[in-house]
């Protein structure tokens, strides 16, 4: 392992086509932790909408072409506890225990639990004068048990302060596909969590996982609401 | 074919991967005194417990305890068990109605849960233990063991009789607004009396 | 006025508008979850206990048949009558035989789900019998004529005005003027009415928690000592259980009791635990007997869906569901609502439960808390994998899932479509957002949809290098 490991940035197609600076957040902050990024051309998706979807032909297919274009790194790191999950968790499965999906499943890893666990970051330095709430997404929680790493670095934002949610171990009711096949029961999920999000008094809602981030902001938007979303990446990078 | 044999095939039928038969379970460890524990226990579950050092005591407990709980001085023992001195009560022998109360010996109990343990015999029939709005029960303080497996084993070495009851406090329900409500079906109140011998 | 599986989305949308329920549903988290939290970080070891749970139900799977032999010889060496029925219309006429040979006519019941999933009131009545629910919150649901909407709690969706309403229509002949807005006025009054039909009733049906086979025995559990008034007073009493309860011995019983409870409402103990084995009918020539049913249960073995087999029927899964949270358990349209119900449905009752296990976001929950480890949200893929693969999905989906998988396996493809969309998105937004879409209608008829950036990650990284 060299002393600057090479990181291959996982950059999710959500990030991709709708937040970039998101991506770009991630990179800065992995250089900052002393990694080399790359970002491969030839990625698209983790196949975790076909993967839910029961569609595993689909699935294996995606799966294998990730495994390809990443198992070159040293690491493989996406700003999404959802991503990360599906080849951490899932591609063991999908490709039924293969060596090379268990490689790349040894090493890849959520962004913040990257940072702090195994490059031992301890804060950065990024000014964020605001009350925020932080929303934990269930994969990054439950499978890639991410929960202190983000908040340890957002405490040494300048001027940030996270209140913690009342129920925030509850879904927000996006799910992917979910999110468009059940949107009344969908939507009641949002509103729980943006009625927690707003008793806590912040401004800002800061996640790990853009899927939960666009649902509860658009939600946000159409109640007409003001409250800004932020992925956590963003705060941290100083680039909000 | 009949349905057993239809299940059983089916059953048979399928490929199952083998598991192994698991380790026995260690309990967590109770504190040493086993009737302080039992009575900690207990009383979190609204069961009333008092501690006699002497059989001879028996009949003024009860005594009071009917006082307290603003009761008739008329308990029902089920035939063929004996407490001796309960002159001032008017003794009953036939089975407890529902705002009655019933008296009754318990030959086990177990301190992991305040439990009672009551293997029906014909000298005192289960349902004494459910049909009567307050029990009130005579527990030797040798009579307890730790956990439930332990009870079991004690109740194997002579032959398991048909019914146990496990009985741990009042009858209780949360069905209306999950909110506990004490005496559902079963008793109302209950209380141990526990006899240092 | 049971539910409809297939109406699972209008069953929803009714549910999601009922202020009543809606607030009933509030409790899960007060009275359940956070009653559950407290008893397992009082235990010590819970996670230990979990795994003791989950090896002792894979044995009892994997061994399954011999098992029960076991416990068939050991009940009929006991004096009890074991009965097998392979589905709910076999377990319905061996239940009403023995009944019948019996000359019993008014039945009380104990809590059961097995009884509901084959729906016995229904079957008895429409023979002359009359079945009882004595379980507090069965009785209740029993007046309402309607189905239980929680496996442990039958009437959790209901407020006490509504035990009262159901109460005062059906107990004509008590005081009109009676007081009965209280909890303990609604409990009194059920005990009393109750009392009169365990001392009348002919014959007892109760469930079982577990079936214990080294010793024959039938374990009941209740804290209401309903389940033992309804087999100890009559002289015929009836157990009807699932074969998966079956397990090696009470020391099995031991572990499983101690995650029963504490994952159900967060009791060490329930206060009635009932070890029954052979006759225990207090009347003279009492007859003990139990019916086995396989109901599909025995299909799941050696499945990717096995494991549900496990379950306990403790409904913390329900409880930790944000789904069930959201709609209740009558949207379900079946007996298994939750969680647990969105693994088996579609197993024991098949593609009518297509949304069971398709309506979850998958968040994992329900297998934190589940007591013997079921991989709940593992086996709901599971089911869409072969709804998937059995052309039952939506056809849009399928449609919409085959463009995308197409170009995401086509870089170059990929890459052009993405900045085609982004820009798309871009143009169609006002005010920092997109309001509708004609294609996508599930998102936008609740949620706007963000304004992306208008290029993507991947073009401007090579614009910067």
């Amino acid at each position: 392992m060299s002393a600057r490991p090479r990181v291959g940035l996982f950059v999710t197609c959500l990030v991709d086509l709708v937040r970039p600076q998101i991506g770009f957040a991630a990179v800065k902050l992995l250089e900052q932790a002393g990694c080399d990024v790359v970002v491969p051309a030839a990625q698209t998706c983790c196949g975790q909408p076909a993967w839910n979807a029961g569609a595993d032909r689909h699935a294996v297919d995606i799966a294998w072409q990730v495994v390809d274009i990443f198992d070159e790194f040293d690491y493989v790191v996406a700003p999404s506890g959802s991503c990360a999950g599906m080849i951490k968790r899932h591609y063991p499965e999908v490709l039924k225990n293969d060596p090379r999906a268990l490689a790349l499943a040894a090493k890849t890893y959520e962004l913040t639990s990257f940072l702090v666990n195994i490059r031992g970051m301890k804060a950065v330095v990024a000014k964020c004068p605001t009350r925020a709430c932080y929303h934990d997404s269930c994969s990054g929680l439950r499978e890639m048990k991410v929960r202190d790493q983000p908040r340890q670095l957002l405490k040494s934002v300048d001027g940030l302060t996270i209140s913690e949610l009342s129920n925030g171990e509850v879904c927000c009711g996006f799910g992917g596909l979910f999110s468009v096949k059940y949107p009344e029961i969908s939507e009641r999920m949002a509103d729980d969590k943006i009625a927690d999000a707003v008793a806590t008094g912040a401004d800002m809602l800061i996640g790990g996982d853009l899927g939960c981030l666009l649902h509860l902001e658009g939600r946000m938007e159409r109640q007409g609401k003001t409250m800004r979303v932020r992925h956590v990446a963003e705060v941290l990078a100083d680039a909000i | 074919m009949s349905a057993r044999d239809a299940i059983l095939l089916s059953i048979r039928s399928r490929t199952r991967a083998a598991a192994p038969k698991p380790d026995s379970y260690r309990a967590p460890i109770i504190p040493f005194d086993l009737v302080a524990a039992f009575v900690t226990k207990a009383e979190a579950v609204n069961t009333e417990v008092r501690i006699l050092e002497r059989e001879g005591e028996i009949p003024t407990a009860i005594a009071e305890i009917l006082r307290a709980h603003n009761l008739a001085a008329r308990i029902h023992l089920p035939p063929n068990s004996d407490v001796g001195g309960l002159g001032g009560l008017t003794i009953l022998r036939d089975p407890p109605g529902p705002d009655d109360t019933a008296v009754t010996r318990v030959p086990l109990a177990i301190a992991e849960t305040g439990t009672l343990v009551q293997p029906a015999r014909n000298a005192s029939p289960a349902s004494w233990h459910f049909r009567p709005g307050f029990e009130i029960a005579i527990l030797k303080a040798s009579d307890i063991v730790v956990h439930f497996e332990d009870a079991i084993q004690k109740l194997k070495a002579q032959d398991l009789p048909p019914t146990i009851n496990l009985i741990t406090g009042p009858s209780r329900t949360g069905d209306i607004e999950q909110t506990l409500e004490l005496g559902a079906h079963g008793p109302k109140a209950l209380a141990v009396l526990i006899v240092r011998d | 006025m049971n539910a409809d599986p297939r109406a699972f989305k209008a069953q929803a949308r009714d549910a999601l508008n009922d202020a009543k329920l809606k607030s009933a549903l509030g409790r899960l988290k007060t009275r359940f979850a956070l009653k559950r939290q407290e008893a397992v970080a009082g235990y010590g070891d819970f996670e230990g206990l979990r795994q003791a749970g989950r090896a002792i139900r894979d044995y009892s799977i994997a061994n399954l048949d011999r098992l029960l032999v076991t416990f068939e010889r050991n009940v009929v060496a006991r004096g009890g009558v074991v009965h097998w029925a392979r589905d709910a219309a076999e377990a319905q006429e061996i239940i009403l035989g023995i009944l019948r040979d019996a000359g019993a006519k008014t039945v009380t019941k104990g809590k059961s789900m097995v009884s509901e999933e084959i729906g016995l009131n229904a079957h008895l009545e429409s023979n002359d019998m009359i079945p009882v629910e004595t379980d507090l919150g069965e009785y209740i649901i029993q007046l309402r004529k309607e189905p239980p909407s929680h496996i442990i709690a039958p009437a959790f969706h209901l407020h006490k005005e509504q035990v009262e309403e159901a109460f005062r229509d059906a107990h004509t002949a008590l005081d009109p003027n009676r007081v009965l807005n209280e909890r303990q006025a609604l409990v009194a009054e059920a005990r009393a009415m109750l009392r009169t039909s365990f001392e009348a009733a002919d014959a007892g049906i109760t469930g079982a928690n577990f079936l214990s086979a080294a010793e024959g025995a039938a374990v009941i559990v209740t804290n209401e000592g309903n389940g033992d008034l309804t087999r100890l007073l009559p002289r015929t009493h009836i157990v009807l259980t699932g074969i998966e309860k079956v397990v090696a011995d009470l020391d099995d019983v031991a572990v499983l009791l101690r995650l029963l409870t504490r994952s159900a409402t967060g009791q060490e103990i329930s206060s009635y635990v009932s070890i029954m084995s052979g006759p225990t009918g207090e009347r003279p020539g009492s007859a003990f007997h139990i019916v086995l049913l396989d109901n599909g249960r025995s299909k799941l073995i050696g499945t990717q869906a096995q494991d549900v087999l496990r379950c306990i029927r403790c409904a913390a899964c329900l409880n930790h569901c944000p789904i069930y949270s959201a709609i209740g358990g009558h949207a379900y349209g079946a007996t298994y609502p939750g969680p647990i119900g969105a693994a088996l449905n579609p197993g024991l009752i098949g593609d009518s439960t297509y949304h069971h296990p398709n309506a979850s976001t998958f968040c994992g929950r329900c297998a934190e808390v589940c007591p013997v480890k079921i991989p709940l949200p593992t086996i709901m893929r599971h089911w869409r994998a072969k709804e998937y693969a059995d052309g039952l999905a939506p056809k849009a989906m399928i449609a919409g899932l085959g463009v995308w998988a197409f170009a995401a396996k086509r870089p170059a493809l990929y890459r052009l479509g993405a900045k085609i969309m982004t820009r798309a998105l871009k143009l169609m937004s006002r005010d920092g957002a997109v309001h509708s879409l004609p294609l996508v209608h599930g998102w936008f008829a609740v949620r706007d949809f963000p304004a992306p950036r208008g290029k993507t990650f991947q073009e401007l990284w090579r614009e910067r290098a």
